[in-house]
């Protein structure tokens, strides 16, 4: 009787373990932290939540939104105090910082037992591991950004050029600026293209020369001849060439408002422009999207781009449900309408629907960021200290940002502008990685 | 009667008001100081444990080149902005110090500047000095001049910037300047009249001196205030073109907060401290050789 009634014990215990157990992602009254950093789209991400919330009853995710650089301070303290929230937006820029801190879980196991990857644009992920530098998967991206040639229609019809296509070379592409650059009684009326010291700006021709400025074996600034070809090409644009103007010409703008204000015909830079671009042309005039023109060593089949993330605390005691709830962040759960227009969603059955197209609006050749995450390898040139030595934000006219303008301004030579970033951002790197 | 009302008074009654300013004072101003000093020492990020560095911040500091040019690029900016609020204020005070019908507008009005949001005023700015679009090169393509780059010239973009500053906070020491003019007895001009001094000699041989520890005071609190000059930097330039506008002010928040390099920007502000401290010491030694009270 009494080896029955032990035995009846173990069976209830056992019981009751594996009812605690299983409720791992079914569990009842949690509560979710989750951090993001984009206020444009919280109403987009309150829709998420409450969707989530009717399909997970007792579950319940608490929103935070922050400006950018409030976001990242106020993340780095609660990092620090071991107090992050379950799940939290995460840069590519700082990737590879957090990874290696341990501040992020490491979702290798999740993705490759419990992510249905059909459903994943799986590249991107990859590209994610490869920033973090782990080796392991840190974060599941929600969206692919990207980078392309904007191009004015309507300034190309006058000019008489064909537009711009996947077998457009450089010189093509000189060509067409030339042609599209005016000058009337000595001033220029009209650009044939703009750019600057940014990265995205100067990256995109990098990748598309099959170049790269970061030695990601030794972390060290080591930028290829195909990189230095593809800034000179940039540089020689403005100083020799006269087909782009100098960054101090362009003060009265923002720098994304040049391309559609007509100041200039052509424009390189991130693919969520596209918001941007349609809010200030409107019907002011025609305008689409080209892949940046192949340089003399590339191969046209590697692009810019780079994902955007959510991670996960590695301390949060909700790890089952809020890997549920970044799975539903990333994908069934949002909406075209939080893409700016040009982001491309990671998740594939919302980027290859015909939402994503937009076929009623300008531009006409959105497929074009399907095939960049579809066919493309994707590159970029993120390392720790990345802000610091590329000059981004409110260091924006520092860094390399700061040289090449510097070069394009007429403050210094190009080979004076590559010594010093050599040295400087050398100088950076050294500190970051000991 | 005053004696009944302070019967409850003793000696020690002042010490136990000023606990609470003491301890607010500690906490939230020595405390966060002794703190960065602190910090100062190791390669805080807040993210990863600190460490101790010993005096590697403050050895990189000195030896980065960029660092030297900041903070020539601060002094540069302090030495016009000082002369600049002290010159334009003085003069608005002397022109306003009247009774005048509607003068009470015009005070207003030169202070209003004071008052207006600094990334405000630095957006409208950079949009009067703007190429192409602003203002003032249309004005100068008016008359036949080239246009310049107000704030894409490294060699004037700081002078540029400073200026501006100094045209949004002159209202301020125009006020300090006037309170300091009302307090000269109207009978020591009288005197100075009658002992036949013209405009010229009374502003100078009695005016000034008697509005010494105004100015006093002025030079100190402008050149303070100078070393503050974060947001114009920020709205108009961001430290460009070629870092020429790159403050130490503006060195720390960029180390700081978004290269998150906590250790390093702490060594910058402790050299911000002696600076400031250094300058206002010496004004102090030589406060007696040309400060005349009245009284």
């Amino acid at each position: 009787m009494k080896h029955r009634s032990c035995r009846l014990s173990a069976l209830v215990l056992l019981g009751l373990c594996a009812s605690l157990f299983s409720a791992g992602a079914d569990a009842k009254n949690i509560t979710l932290q989750y951090w993001s950093w984009d206020s444009s789209v919280k109403k987009q991400n309150e829709e998420i939540i409450a969707k989530f919330e009717a399909e997970n009853p007792g579950v319940k995710v608490e929103l935070t939104t922050l400006e950018t650089t409030e976001y990242w301070v106020k993340l780095r303290l609660l990092a620090n105090q071991g107090k992050l929230p379950d799940i939290f937006n995460m840069s590519s820029g700082y990737l590879e910082e957090w990874a290696k801190a341990g501040f992020v879980k490491d979702l290798t196991k999740d993705i490759q037992d419990d992510l249905d990857k059909e459903t994943f644009y799986m590249n991107t992920l990859d590209v994610g591991r490869d920033i973090a530098g782990t080796g392991k998967y840190c974060a599941l991206p929600y969206a692919l950004v990207t980078t392309v040639l904007f191009y004015n229609k309507d300034m190309f019809d006058k000019a008489g050029i064909a537009y711009p296509d996947k077998n457009w070379t450089w010189d093509d592409f000189r060509k067409a600026a030339k042609k599209l650059t005016i000058v009337k009684d000595g001033k220029v009326e009209q650009y044939g293209f703009w750019f600057f010291g940014r990265y995205t700006n100067v990256e995109s021709w990098i990748f598309a020369n099959n170049g790269n400025l970061v030695d990601q074996a030794t972390h060290t600034y080591k930028p290829d001849a195909n990189a230095i070809e593809a800034m000179k090409f940039l540089c020689d644009l403005v100083t020799k060439d006269k087909v782009a103007p100098a960054k101090k010409e362009m003060g009265a703008y923002r720098y994304q408002d040049v391309f559609p204000q007509g100041v200039a015909a052509m424009w390189v830079d991130g693919s969520w422009f596209i918001d941007n671009n349609r809010t200030i042309i409107g019907d002011k005039f025609k305008w689409d999207i080209a892949e940046v023109p192949v340089g003399p060593h590339g191969d046209g089949k590697t692009a810019y781009g780079w994902p955007d993330f959510v991670a996960l605390s590695p301390n949060s005691p909700n790890s089952a449900m809020a890997w549920k709830f970044a799975k539903f962040v990333c994908g069934q759960g949002v909406s075209i309408d939080m893409y700016m227009a040009g982001k491309i969603p990671t998740y594939k059955p919302l980027t290859e629907s015909p939402a994503f197209l937009e076929k009623d609006k300008q531009p006409a050749n959105k497929g074009l960021l399907i095939t960049q995450v579809q066919q493309k390898t994707l590159k970029t040139s993120y390392t720790q200290g990345w802000s610091e030595w590329r000059g981004y934000g409110p260091a924006e006219n520092l860094g390399l940002n700061g040289i090449i303008d510097a070069i394009i301004d007429g403050g210094m030579t190009f080979d004076e502008g590559m010594k010093k970033a050599d040295v400087n951002i050398n100088a950076i790197l050294k500190r970051y990685y000991k | 009667m005053l004696k009944h009302k302070l019967s409850w008074y003793r000696g020690w009654v002042p010490y136990v008001m000023l606990i609470p300013t003491v301890i607010g004072l500690l906490i939230f101003r020595l405390g966060p100081l002794l703190g960065s000093l602190a910090i100062s020492f190791t390669d805080l990020n807040m993210l990863t444990p600190a460490t101790f560095v010993g005096l590697a911040n403050y050895k990189e500091m000195f030896q980065n080149p960029s660092f030297i040019q900041t903070a020539e690029n601060t002094f540069l900016f302090s030495l016009v902005y000082v002369v600049g609020v002290m010159v334009l204020g003085l003069g608005l005070a002397l022109v306003l110090n009247r009774k005048a019908k509607g003068i009470g507008f015009f005070r207003a009005a030169f202070y209003s500047p004071v008052v207006t949001s600094a990334v405000a005023v630095g957006i409208v700015w950079s949009w009067i000095l703007s190429p192409r679009l602003g203002i003032l090169n249309q004005l100068l393509s008016a008359l036949g001049l080239n246009e310049v780059y107000w704030l894409g010239d490294p060699k004037l973009a700081l002078y540029v910037v400073a200026i501006i500053q100094v045209w949004k906070m002159s209202g301020y020491y125009m006020i300090l300047f006037l309170a300091g003019l009302k307090d000269i007895p109207d009978t020591i001009q009288e005197a100075a009249i009658v002992d036949g001094a013209n405009g010229r000699q009374r502003f100078f041989r009695v005016t000034l001196p008697l509005l010494s520890p105004t100015t006093f005071f002025v030079l100190n609190v402008a050149i303070i205030d100078s070393f503050k000059n974060f947001e114009l930097i920020y709205a108009m330039t961001k430290g460009g073109p070629q870092n020429a506008t790159n403050t130490l002010v503006y060195d720390i928040y960029i180390n700081g907060f978004i290269h998150f390099r906590l250790g390093y920007a702490s060594a910058v502000s402790y050299f911000l401290l002696a600076c400031v401290a250094v300058i206002t010491i010496i004004n102090f030694i030589f406060k007696k050789r040309w400060v005349k009270h009245q009284y």
